[in-house]
């Protein structure tokens, strides 16, 4: 617990909108959003395509499975949790369509795909809130067994889909922008709102900031962690659509490790890990950054092997950044 | 397996993973061994190490003999059809039955795994290694209990009864080969590896600087970690193609990543650049894919050892010498296969239906 500002203060400031709140999460946004812009700056120098506009579609295309999965990993965390089984819990959407879509039309696979995928989140929210189990054990539980059922569904051989207007679903663009783009900007747009302007989504910061003072004040702790894993199983149901629609395979080891992707993008954009401070802006311009990074180093030639450090140490250093800057 | 309604495919699911027991199919490949004998006569080597179905006489007895099988993992079709060749061959002997454990792709587990069937007194161990040289400590002491041990595809270089696999530096050499020859000894090409740091990335990688090494003419562009399957494959020859306008060539260690970068391809309406592809894997729906022009080659990497090395430790427990089985350059003996001729256009159509997996290629996003 080595947080600069007492949980307190943040719950105060969630629930009243208190100024000078405000201006310290506004920093803590500019602060990374001052990295972002660094890092595109510096990315137009080392190549010259990076700014066309081919290849800004291709980022924000390339960065819309993680992006969707960090917008339900924000509110998970705002709640001081953590979901280690979103990558899991994509799998089984992404094998569900799969195998739905053989023999049913997107009405109705795209749709129980996703309630499975809330289902599952349900099962993580039951266990949290209500059997007391910590989020970081429940969620890795599911991990592991939201896995397995992919795998059991598959028999571990990955489902091609021939469905040729779910193909364009995944690679088809609406107004210009890529429909995988709309559909993760669509996901912050409304989670942004819930998250602002709901009595729920002030609970979950409040939850986060400090759970004991939110139940004491008439807050339904129980209910409003429930749905929080709900959402987070039902987003993880979503970008498995844009996985499966874009890559026509339903494979059963789809999305593994993307929790970690999805956990980097959260703690990038300045949400922190210790609940109740944090926003979907912030998430989404980590994503950003992570995105732009893998792209750049893809399109300056850089070896797999390097690509690795410089993912690694951007986590820390983005962070550092936007510690001093909250400090400021 | 494919249910209509997700919670029924859920529910079917937990049924599965209960009642696999109860009924008689078997492990991890959920099939009958009615299904995998029909198989069995379709498996490419079963004139290799030849054995005649009905129970295993050892010393004049018809015990029962538990094989135990370490695979890697089950993360890949690939693995799995190795698993049922192997339960194919031990379907053909009434007293022969398996104990199939799940490395997860991670040496530590397996290390264990393989102590875990000493443990329960495995007659022969068949061990397919997640890494060569972590799997020492437990080769040797499957061979300090003086228990056969058949290593496949991956080798361990310590001591064993007999090493059966293909050469995935011949292979990546002879795809490369066709690449080389296709382009002409030169032009532009991007690599996309199987999961860095794996074996069979490394050797196809290392079979295709063999020969890139008398083709100065031949550029590689760039190199991105395709980690075996489709996802990481679009954004990275999406990049590619964005910093590199004249592409010749995808070299890709893996089917599933040829066709990610097909698809990435075809999103940057590339496909009248005539980027050719050379991939690896051997798979059904990859010949198909040959066959229809959206591969030039496919490195023909068959899983279906899994039943020789069943019948060596078979014949290993009964005495019998097993032909072919010579010195190399590693501890132990080794049963060199015949290479697979790398699949083509001129061969995909006799090639389909005696590669792995029954599934079908994606829709070419170019055609």
């Amino acid at each position: 617990m080595t947080e600069t500002s007492s949980p307190p203060a943040a719950a105060r400031a969630a629930s009243t909108g208190d100024r000078s709140a405000t201006l310290y999460r506004l920093l803590r946004q500019t602060g990374v959003l001052a990295a972002l812009v660094l890092l595109i700056i510096v990315s137009s120098f080392l190549n010259d395509r990076f700014l066309s506009v081919p290849n800004l579609m291709n980022v924000l295309r390339q960065v819309s499975i993680v992006g969707i999965l960090a917008v339900g990993m924000t509110f998970v965390i705002l709640t001081k949790g953590i979901d280690l089984s979103v990558g899991s819990i994509l799998g089984v959407s992404v094998v569900l369509f799969a195998g739905l879509l053989e023999t049913q039309s997107m009405a109705v696979a795209i749709p129980l795909g996703i309630l499975a995928a809330m289902a599952l989140g349900l099962v993580n929210g039951l266990g949290v809130a209500f059997a007391g189990i910590p989020p970081f054990i429940m969620t890795l539980g599911m991990l592991s067994f939201a896995r397995g059922l992919a795998f059991i569904y598959t028999g571990g051989t990955p489902i091609p889909i021939l469905n040729e207007n779910f193909y364009d679903l995944g690679n088809g663009y609406t107004f210009g922008v890529p429909n995988p783009t709309l559909i993760l900007i669509a996901t912050l747009l409304v989670s942004g709102v819930v998250l602002a302007l709901t009595p729920f989504g002030r609970s979950v910061y409040s939850i986060g900031s400090n759970e004991d003072a939110s139940r004491l004040s008439g807050v339904p702790v129980g209910l409003y962690k429930t749905i929080v894993y709900v959402i987070s199983g039902g987003v993880a149901g979503i970008a498995g659509l844009v996985y499966a629609s874009q890559l026509s395979v339903g494979t059963p080891i789809a999305g593994q490790a993307y929790e970690l992707d999805a956990i980097a993008a959260v703690v990038v954009g300045g949400t922190s890990l210790f609940g109740g401070k944090g926003s979907v802006a912030g998430t989404f311009i980590g994503t950003l950054i992570i995105g732009v990074l893998a792209n750049i180093l893809n399109l300056t030639g850089v070896d797999p092997f390097v690509q690795q450090l410089f993912k690694g140490a951007l986590i820390v250093v983005a962070v550092f950044i936007m510690a001093r800057s909250s400090r400021a | 397996m494919k249910s209509s309604i997700a919670t029924t495919a859920l529910l079917v699911a937990f049924g599965a993973a209960s009642g696999a027991a109860a009924q008689d199919t078997l492990p991890i490949s959920g099939k009958t061994c009615d299904q995998l004998l029909e198989q069995y006569a379709g498996l490419p080597f079963t004139d290799i190490l030849p054995l005649e179905a009905g129970p295993v006489t050892v010393d004049g007895s018809e015990e029962e003999i538990v094989v135990g099988f370490s695979q890697t993992g089950f993360n890949h079709p690939w693995r799995i059809s190795m698993l049922e060749a192997a339960q194919a061959e031990a379907c053909r002997h009434p007293n022969v039955s398996m104990i199939v454990l799940d490395g997860n792709v991670d040496v530590a587990k397996q290390n264990n795994d393989v102590r875990d069937l000493l443990a329960r007194g495995v007659d022969a161990v068949l061990l397919s290694p997640v890494e060569s040289a972590a799997l020492i400590p437990a080769s040797r002491a499957v061979m300090d209990q003086g228990i056969p041990l058949i290593v496949m595809d991956r080798d361990v270089p310590t001591d064993k009864t007999l090493f059966i696999g293909q050469s995935n530096v011949t292979m990546g050499e002879k795809v490369a080969q066709k690449m080389a020859d296709d382009l002409d000894g030169s032009g532009n090409i991007v690599v996309i590896t199987g999961l860095q740091g794996s074996s069979p990335a490394v050797d196809r990688d290392q079979g295709m600087k063999n020969v890139l090494e008398n083709y100065p003419d031949i550029e590689v562009l760039a190199v991105g970690d395709g980690e075996w399957i489709r996802e990481p494959a679009v954004p990275i020859m999406e990049d590619f193609l964005t910093a590199y306008e004249d592409i010749d060539a995808v070299f890709s260690h893996a089917e599933e990543s040829s066709w990610g970068a097909q698809l990435a391809i075809a999103r940057a309406n590339r496909c009248e650049d005539g980027i050719l592809h050379y991939t690896f894997d051997g798979s059904n729906a990859g010949f198909k894919s040959v066959r229809d022009g959206t591969f030039r080659a496919d490195g023909n990497y068959t899983p279906f050892i899994g039943d020789i090395g069943m019948r060596a430790a078979l014949y290993t427990l009964t005495g019998r010498e097993i032909p072919g089985a010579e010195a190399y350059s590693q501890p132990g003996q080794q049963l060199a296969l015949p290479d697979s001729p790398t699949v083509v256009a001129e061969n995909a159509e006799e090639w389909i239906g005696r590669g792995w997996g029954d599934f079908e290629p994606p829709l070419d996003p170019c055609k």
